[in-house]
């Protein structure tokens, strides 16, 4: 049953994960020559101030890269399953509405992990490659808040595509922009580093609210 | 025992009550048909015994559980067909399988490929490149594949030509001849439901009419008879329907023709030539319903 699951996620989601993945290579290939070009036509000295000094980001192509990335894998695999309300066939297979609705979203947060991991790496090695090691890593703690703002608008748009009722819709609407905003209200390196643990252990709680909008939806399925 | 048991069924939608006080039982092993005009509540009545739809008050027991909270083992039982053949469009005919094998352990892919191999497709083909036609065989043969105890069918006749209606017929035919499989059917092919049902459901302004289909065509009457006046007969205890072209009047009713005969003077009614006519399942539904 489980694999059936998977299996039926990955027929949603093959051809989005394999576009958003192409996108997300393409920006990580544009920074770096972007850096490369930097450090080729300026002196290295500009080029260490600006990224640590005024803390410009030299990798803010790929800000809100995740943010696209989770909301185009959201709506891959929850768009058809509302076109006709079909649903409703997931609905009735022969396991638990919260398993299924378990099993579909860790397919998807899995594979936009796969994503948003590879982005950060490239970033990871691109800046390893041109300055010390702790700018390379700033990077990672930089980009967490940008995967997490991903993550809850992943969990957001499913959300939003499972209720039912409009004045619901816009009310979720109108938090999880919220919490996106917040994620991004910041700038430099590693701003929200210090809540980074506590936020990643309450992003996965966004989950509650797909579960919580399934639930409306078999409650009045008319 | 019963398949479906449905007790002071209860149910408003936006301020209109459709059902006030719903009950009704199918035995297992029976072959149900639920008839009913567009706007009666058939569709939300499915919807309910789904699981797919919160009824207001009251209890719908399918296969003796609440059929809001049907277990996985009970889901697993019920064989369920969506208005306008729904399935997984983004599936190709073998990944339909596929998917789906995993699903249930009393999966039968003979079952599955021996009904889409009577449309000759290619297994790779894209379920929403399928006509309707041939998209209901792919669901047909999902629901069949499952070899289900309870087949409930929405609409099944929708969007299908009298040829794919037929095939369907013929499976639902073989299956229900395994025995002990209960059907609860709806469709507006009331010609389909003659050859297929054992009972009926007539569902009306929220009330109910439960009655076998021999029965009902043995008790409930087709009379015609000439009248050159125009002629307005209302519903009464005599009266079921009543509807006049032309020249012709027919009148539905429960009564023999001794009865009809009486009542019609009473009323000054000149009927002349007054006999029963043969009558179909689909006169009797407007006789018993109305044509709108």
């Amino acid at each position: 049953m489980l694999y059936s699951l998977l299996f039926k996620e990955w027929l949603k989601l093959k051809r989005y994960f394999a576009a958003v993945l192409l996108l997300n290579c393409g920006i990580c290939l544009e920074i770096f020559f972007n850096i490369r070009q930097q450090m080729y036509a300026e002196h290295a000295e500009m080029v260490w101030y600006q990224a640590i000094h005024i803390h410009s980001l030299l990798y803010q192509d790929i800000r809100y890269v995740p943010l696209f990335t989770g909301l185009v894998l959201a709506t891959a695999q929850f768009v058809p399953e509302m076109m006709g309300r079909r649903f409703r066939l997931s609905l009735h297979l022969p396991v638990s509405r919260s398993l299924m609705l378990f099993f579909s979203l860790l397919s998807g947060v899995m594979l936009y992990l796969i994503i948003c991991g590879s982005t950060s790496l490239c970033i990871y090695l691109t800046l390893q490659k041109y300055f010390p090691i702790e700018v390379a890593q700033s990077s990672l703690s930089t980009m967490v808040s940008w995967v997490l703002a991903g993550l809850i608008a992943y969990f957001g748009c499913a959300s939003v595509l499972l209720e039912q009722s409009w004045p619901r819709r816009v009310f979720l609407l109108l938090v999880f922009v919220t919490l996106v905003k917040m994620l991004y209200a910041g700038f430099g390196y590693g701003w929200l580093a210090p809540a980074l643990p506590a936020l990643v252990l309450l992003a996965p709680l966004a989950m509650f609210s797909v579960f919580d909008s399934a639930r409306r939806f078999q409650d009045k399925g008319v | 025992m019963n398949a479906i048991e449905v007790h002071n069924l209860y149910h408003q939608y936006n301020g209109r009550i459709l059902y006030a006080d719903l009950n009704f039982s199918i035995p297992e092993g029976t072959i149900c048909g639920l008839l009913g005009k567009n706007g009666q509540g058939k569709t939300t009545l499915v919807n309910i015994l789904m699981g797919f739809l919160k009824p207001t008050s009251g209890q719908c027991l399918v296969l003796g559980e609440d059929s809001h909270d049907l277990s996985p083992v009970v889901r697993s039982r019920i064989g369920l067909l969506h208005e306008g053949h729904l399935a997984y469009e983004f599936m190709t005919i073998s990944q339909t399988e596929k998917f789906y094998r995993g699903c249930y352990v009393n999966w039968d892919p003979e079952i599955f490929f021996h009904l889409i191999g009577k449309m000759g497709l290619p297994h790779d083909q894209k379920v929403a490149t399928l006509s309707c036609g041939q998209r209901s065989q792919v669901v047909l043969g999902v629901i069949m594949a499952q070899n289900p105890d309870l087949l409930i069918l929405d609409d099944y006749s929708m969007g299908l030509d009298v040829g794919y209606r037929r095939l369907f017929l013929d499976v639902l035919h073989d299956f229900a001849a395994l025995g002990g499989k209960t059907i609860l059917v709806t469709s507006h092919i009331l010609q389909d439901l003659e050859q297929l049902v054992e009972t009926m459901i007539f569902l009306d302004s929220g009330g109910i009419m439960q009655i076998g289909l021999d029965d009902f065509m043995s008790s409930f009457h087709k009379y015609v008879f000439h009248n050159a006046k125009e002629l307005k007969l209302l519903k009464d205890d005599v009266v079921s329907g009543f509807e006049q072209r032309g020249g012709q009047s027919t009148l539905y009713s429960f009564c023999d023709l001794g009865q009809v005969q009486r009542h019609l003077i009473s009323l000054g009614v000149h009927a002349e030539k007054l006999s029963k006519v043969e009558m179909t399942l689909e006169d009797g539904f407007i006789g018993l319903m109305g044509k709108y």
